[in-house]
């Protein structure tokens, strides 16, 4: 559902993608990694329009992502985004949070936004904390409730820049343990993340970016566990060395 | 002396009340005007249109760098040329309220700076229009950031309100200086003046330096 061709951004004299070719189907869970300043968070952002790039093309169900174009809230509206640092609206409770998207854009019932939104936080098992704000909770809890903002769209796709980067460790496996299971009924997501076993385990396909270019992909599993690339396996030793 | 300060004071405290009504209608209808014009200001600033920022940008300049009473004078002297013709109250509301948007413009735009990007970008991904991302996420967080220097730019417009006199305004100061030249009483008149300016900026000052400490606190 989403294609990239040929994908090339520049900052000013710096390139920071080119030439990326890549696609992510329907139900497919694929995991950007690579070292930082790679290019993949980059990346990440072109897919709903939050940068603009330079050459190439991003389609997400057949339509130019364009981020000058009015187009650009539909497919944002299709494909949700969970960001590093949550970007919750902290002068809205945790369930007018998640209510914002579906009530204000898509123009839904407050009543039916309001119950689904229960149900939604329920299910990242935040059902005790709707009420509360954004700085009352959690890193943990903060990005449960971002990644429930995601559903209530009822997005297509689901994109994911660094989402346990921001947090404590003791505070990454609730959120892991949330996308693992939105994975499992079949959400298609993209993912930017340092969390090898979370990549190896949970995602279908693993991008490896570096100096903005494609090194290496293919199955999680295998390419994680035996990667051909030279500068991939000095890459892997260094963030499991980090663990 | 101080005798005769209660008694000429008991005098003259129901004329100088006049001017003190008149004095907070201007600074009221100035501030509708300050405030709206100022957030439209901001509003084009922040727009990412280059020609509209630009024009925000310069027209907000040219009014910050012109003294207040000349674009008083233009307000009462000049717009009756180009056929519009104002009262004395109007033309001293919209000169105030036009002179003192450029200085809210500045204080609603540091307050949407204030704003977090992240807040820009979340609102973007769930769909919004620039519009309602404005509405709904940017502009109530900036609001609260704004809202100590906006109580302050209150104060001085009250203050300033004594300039509307020029265009022969009778409000609190140009009451007094009336009944001053009339009854040669200047101290027991003037001090009361005073008196009563700060009895309207002072608790407006403490109402700010609360709200101040209130949104310190939850930050």
């Amino acid at each position: 559902m989403i294609t990239i061709e040929n994908l090339s951004k520049s900052f000013g004299a710096h390139r920071v993608l080119e030439g990326i070719d890549a696609s992510v189907s329907q139900g497919e869970v694929v995991c950007l990694i690579g070292p930082s300043g790679s290019g993949k968070s980059t990346l990440l952002r072109c897919i709903n329009g939050l940068e603009r790039y330079d050459g190439g093309r991003i389609t997400v169900d057949g339509v130019t992502v364009d981020a000058r174009k009015k187009d650009i809230q539909n497919i944002r509206q299709r494909v949700a985004m969970v960001f590093q640092r949550f970007n919750l609206f902290p002068h809205r409770t945790a369930l007018q949070n998640v209510i914002e998207g579906p009530v204000h854009v898509k123009g839904e019932s407050l009543a039916m936004a309001t119950e689904r939104g229960r149900e939604i936080l329920a299910s990242v098992g935040l059902a005790e904390k709707m009420d509360h704000y954004p700085l009352q909770l959690s890193g943990g809890q903060q990005q449960r409730v971002a990644i429930a903002r995601a559903l209530a769209m009822e997005p297509e796709a689901i994109l994911f820049d660094e989402p346990t980067s921001a947090l404590d460790p003791e505070l990454v496996g609730e959120v892991l343990a949330v996308m693992r299971t939105l994975a499992e009924k079949g959400m298609t997501m993209v993912i930017v993340t340092h969390e090898m076993d979370f990549a190896r385990n949970v995602s279908d396909r693993v991008l490896f970016l570096e100096h903005g270019r494609i090194a290496e992909q293919g199955p999680s599993r295998e390419v994680l566990t035996h990667p051909r690339n030279e500068r991939m396996r000095e890459f892997l030793k260094r963030v499991t060395h980090v663990q | 002396m101080f005798q005769s300060f209660f008694s000429d004071a008991q005098e003259f405290f129901p004329v100088l009340m006049q001017g003190v009504l008149i004095t907070i209608a201007i600074t009221a209808a100035a501030l509708v005007i300050a405030t709206v014009l100022g957030l439209f200001w901001a509003l084009l600033r922040v727009s990412g249109v280059a020609p509209l920022s630009h024009a925000s940008r310069i027209l907000t300049n040219v009014i910050r760098g012109v003294p207040i009473i000349v674009v008083l004078f233009y307000m009462y002297f000049v717009l009756p040329e180009a056929g519009v013709s104002l009262t004395a109250f109007q033309a001293g509301a919209l000169g105030l309220g036009v002179a003192y948007s450029s200085y809210m413009s500045e204080v609603f735009r540091s307050g949407i700076d204030a704003v977090d990007p992240g807040q820009f970008e979340a609102a973007q991904s769930l769909g919004m229009s620039r519009a309602k991302l404005m509405r709904r996420v940017v502009l109530p967080q900036a609001f609260k950031v704004a809202l100590p220097p906006y109580g302050n730019n209150v104060v001085m417009m009250l203050k300033d309100s004594s300039q509307t006199a020029v265009i022969t305004v009778v409000e609190l100061s140009m009451q007094s200086k009336l009944i001053a030249s009339a009854t040669f009483k200047s101290a027991t008149i003037f001090t009361l003046v005073a008196l009563m300016y700060l009895a309207m900026s002072l608790p407006m000052m403490y109402f700010i330096g609360r709200l101040e400490r209130r949104l310190g606190r939850r930050q």
